[in-house]
């Protein structure tokens, strides 16, 4: 079994947790579906915003190196890091440079990859998560589930009970107002005191040396107002040309991944103000490889919606923490295996081909297509699940062989079973929660060869 | 070599073929009626919708929106209610406990409520640390949709600028919307006459 | 291409896939009836196993060449190839030019076609003979839906269309209804079905129930695996629900 299926099963075995998660997803997906019908152009917006992109990444060290330009001239300090060790690195010294002890940040699933949070720790620097569902997932000492939902698969009463535990609100209470309003008024204090700011970047612009940066609750904005350093960190993919490719993204990004027409803020960074010190880290970390990739090039398009995860009804069903790779979802599927196919292999069974992933994508990657094409070179990476190799190879010689398909259905008939070349050692699996098909009197093949279709 | 150095040189290796820049090949949503559109989508994002008549007095709006206000904080010279000038304080954290803080908007969008402030107060802080947040637009300053609004010649004239539409809020517990995350709890955009 | 002209009649090569040949040869035969019923010349070339789809999607398309070579030659002499199973047919509309090495005018990519697709766009039929006194549910198979355009995705902003609707609208006395979530995918998948057969049992117990509450009587589709997977949950929990064919529909009574 692959190690998502090993761990959708055990999320599976509670059925109402299952259910629920799926719902609450689901309506995600609806809220999205109603967005896009608002907007009659919809198809041709993603259309062109996906040639957008190709465009930009066809010229990606040109903008990459206009942003910089501009940026620089606005008075933002750039820097480089090939790999996640340097990102940290780098982040690091900007803190110690201003003796930073308290950091605050927003939402960046950059700085989950590069493992940022545990690295300050360990240097003695205090990263406190503002967005809600992240600072959950921080008070609950796990991962976010999900790169927009955070915490998606936290139900309510959870939620109570590490508030309870960690912010002293009232036991047992559960209501997401009362417990949304306690974390405001505790992170209140966090901006009040905090001496670094860090943020991620949506789209950066290289035209005008400027980032933009989308939440719905202004915690990034309440985050930098007040400390003297701004730490903005971005990979290399979040460069676009201009504004007129800018309102493409804004229009596409919040309706796909929440169904709002925008987030609350949508919030451009080109100047540090007088006294303030606005550093971005533009961070490779194998994002240049994935140019080599003919196949899977597409995936540097990304704007990291989250809708190809809301509408996928496998991830609605196993939740994000069944996916070994830190972003679940088709989006994580594909970029796990650019990042390691040895390490995150185990993901690319998590896919019925449903294709839907591919139409909810504002800038229309393949991601369907790309599993697709993993599946494909599991085997010659030796990858692929021996037992499922060999009972490819038995219903490939019996296929290729009709001297033997019909004989063999026959048996299986006899044997009231699916024949061992179809399902061989996977009659279990089948057989969880589903009776084996039943084969018929006749085949097709013999009712024809004898004559009654005529 | 320099990282910069490094990662050109790969993205160079890698090189990918020349994509030319598309074109737009659509007409974008627009609205014949700008006032009842931007009323309407005011209300979906959870701010309210204030149109003032020729002559009305916008402070006389602020109160009436936030009757209970005991602080309101604005630099803008009409505003005479406010009670204090945000510019004149030597720290923003000075800000923390505000009602209600006023700020000039450059246009509205409307397709999604979003108005766009251009920071024209010493501290953004302002905009999100108010209880509520009141935002004057003229009415005559309203685009369709985004490609409009980034298309106005004078967009790139910014510092810090941002889009706001509607106050703030989170659906991350349970998807349950609540309104007040961190930012103001209410927004009311105020739309005025042109000045003469 | 018209059908039918006064010197030659089209030839038309039944496509019954491996899994339809052996469990559901009733589709195969309504399939050849219903093609049969509007004057078309239909052939079954004889000794077909299976087009590739189950090992390519579960990660072995290599493996399917050979057997796309064996369909190639079987249905050589056919002006067209019409099957009941529309994911099938559009592993062989979209695999087989690789599979082969050939541009696609070469192979019978651009002759195949679904029994819908095939009536309501080649044949384009406006009357059918059929009756079906029963309140049937659609189901939107993945693959019909997605790849072979049998309907319109949920998903895209699109004129809404059915052609399974359409055809179905043509039967008399038949109530169709449509699940709540339209086109969400009952998880079978192929070797999905196997390989995560947890979430696949999921899929299809939702899937099911979603078209249960419609209150009908018939799940119905392009799709027999599709139905295979959820025919496999009904029997098992013992569900008011039953699984039929959409062909077996449109050549009821004929």
């Amino acid at each position: 079994m692959s190690s998502h299926a090993k761990a959708a099963k055990k999320f599976i075995a509670d059925r109402e947790r299952t259910a629920w998660h799926d719902q609450a997803l689901y309506f995600v997906r609806e809220k999205r579906d109603k967005m896009a019908h608002d907007v009659s152009e919809w198809e041709e917006l993603r259309e062109m915003a996906s040639r957008m992109k190709r465009h930009t990444i066809s010229n990606l060290a040109y903008y990459l190196d206009m942003f910089e330009r501009n940026a620089t001239a606005n008075g933002i300090h750039v820097h480089w890091a090939k790999d996640a060790e340097e990102h940290n690195r780098i982040v690091y010294e900007i803190i110690q440079k201003h003796g930073g002890k308290n950091l605050v940040k927003s939402k960046s699933m950059l700085s989950e990859e590069c493992g940022l949070t545990p690295y300050l720790k360990a240097r003695g620097v205090d990263a406190v998560e503002s967005d809600l569902g992240e600072r959950i997932m921080q008070l609950m000492g796990m991962p976010p589930s999900h790169i927009v939902l955070p915490a998606i698969h936290v139900r309510r009463e959870e939620v109570g009970k590490v508030f309870e535990k960690e912010l002293h609100t009232e036991p047992g209470n559960s209501d997401p107002t009362y417990l949304t309003h306690a974390a405001r008024a505790a992170l209140r204090e966090k901006f009040l005191h905090a001496d670094i700011a860090m943020t991620g970047v949506n789209f950066a612009v290289a035209s005008s040396g400027a980032f933009v940066v989308c939440t719905n609750e202004g915690n990034a904005d309440m985050g930098t107002s007040f400390p003297k350093v701004h730490i903005a960190i971005m990979g290399l993919e979040k460069v676009i040309p201009d504004y007129g490719a800018l309102s493409l993204y804004i229009r596409l990004l919040a309706r796909s991944a929440t169904g709002q027409p925008s987030t609350t803020y949508t919030s451009h960074y080109k100047k540090p103000v007088e006294g303030q010190e606005m550093h971005v880290v533009i961070v490779d970390n194998g994002r240049s490889d994935i140019l080599a990739c003919t196949e899977h090039v597409n995936m540097l398009k990304c704007i990291r919606c989250g809708s190809c995860i809301n509408t996928c009804p496998v991830y609605r069903r196993t939740g994000g923490y069944s996916y070994s790779y830190f972003i679940p979802g088709p989006v994580g599927i594909n970029l796990g295996m650019l990042k390691s196919p040895e390490k995150y292999s185990g993901n690319v069974s998590a896919c019925s081909l449903c294709y839907s992933c591919s139409n909810v994508c504002p800038v229309k990657i393949d991601l369907a297509e790309q599993i697709y094409k993993w599946r494909q070179n599991l085997a010659p990476l030796h990858l692929a699940a021996p037992s499922k190799k060999f009972m490819e190879k038995g219903m490939k010689f019996v296929m290729e062989h009709p001297g033997l398909f019909y004989p063999a259905i026959k048996a299986g008939r006899i044997a009231e079973k699916m024949p061992r070349f179809v399902l061989y050692n996977s009659l279990d699996a089948w057989g969880i929660g589903r009776e084996l098909p039943q084969f018929a009197e006749e085949t097709f093949n013999a009712m024809w060869k004898k004559g009654k279709m005529k | 070599m320099g990282s910069k150095e490094e990662i050109f040189a790969r993205i160079k290796a890698h090189g990918v073929d020349q994509v030319e820049r598309p074109e737009m090949t659509f007409t974008p949503l627009t609205f014949p009626e700008p006032l009842v559109q931007f009323e309407k989508i005011l209300k979906a994002v959870g701010a309210n919708y204030v149109l003032l008549e020729k002559g009305q007095d916008v402070n006389e709006a602020i109160r009436k929106a936030y009757p209970e206000a005991k602080t309101i904080a604005s630099n803008l010279p009409e505003v005479t209610c406010a009670t204090v000038n945000p510019d004149k304080l030597d720290d923003p954290r000075e800000l923390n406990g505000t009602d209600v803080g006023v700020i000039r908007g450059e246009f509205g969008v409307l397709e999604n409520g979003m108005v766009w402030i251009n920071q024209h107060t010493r501290y953004k802080a302002l905009f999100f640390i108010a209880e509520a947040l009141v935002v004057l637009l003229d009415r005559n300053e309203l685009v369709n949709n985004m490609h409009e609004a980034y298309a106005r010649p004078d967009f790139d004239d910014y510092g810090y600028g941002c889009f706001i539409a509607g106050p703030s809020k989170t659906a991350d517990i349970e998807q349950a919307l609540v309104i007040g995350a961190h930012g103001a709890r209410g927004v009311t955009v105020i739309l005025q006459h042109p000045p003469l | 291409m018209k059908l039918v002209t006064n010197y030659y009649i089209m030839k038309i090569g039944l496509f019954i896939p491996c899994y339809i040949n052996a469990i559901y040869p009733n589709v195969g035969v309504a399939s050849y009836k219903l093609l049969k019923s509007l004057g078309l010349d239909v052939d079954y070339p004889l000794d077909q196993t299976c087009c590739g789809q189950p090992m390519a999607n579960g990660g072995f398309q290599k493996d399917s060449a050979k057997l796309a070579e064996r369909m190639e030659r079987l249905f050589e002499k056919y002006d067209y190839v019409v099957g009941p199973s529309a994911s099938c047919v559009v592993f062989v509309k979209e695999h087989y030019p690789t599979l082969l090495h050939k541009e696609e005018h070469a192979c019978i990519s651009s002759r195949i076609f679904e029994i819908c697709e095939f009536l309501h766009d080649v044949v384009k039929v406006e009357k059918l003979n059929a009756r079906f006194p029963h309140k049937v549910s659609i189901h939107n198979s993945c693959h019909g839906e997605r790849l072979l355009h049998l309907s319109s995705p949920s998903e895209l902003v699109i004129p809404r269309y059915s052609k399974l609707k359409d055809l179905l609208s043509l039967v008399k006395d038949v109530e169709v209804f449509e699940p709540k979530r339209v086109d969400e995918c009952c998880g079978f998948g192929g070797m999905f079905a196997v390989e995560e057969a947890a979430t696949s049992v999921c899929m299809g117990q939702d899937k099911v129930h979603d078209h249960m509450s419609t209150g009908a009587e018939y799940i119905t589709g392009a799709d027999s695996s599709c139905l295979m997977h959820m025919e496999g949950i009904i029997r098992r929990e013992k569900l008011p629900i039953k699984t039929i064919h959409v062909a077996e529909i449109l050549s009821n009574g004929l």
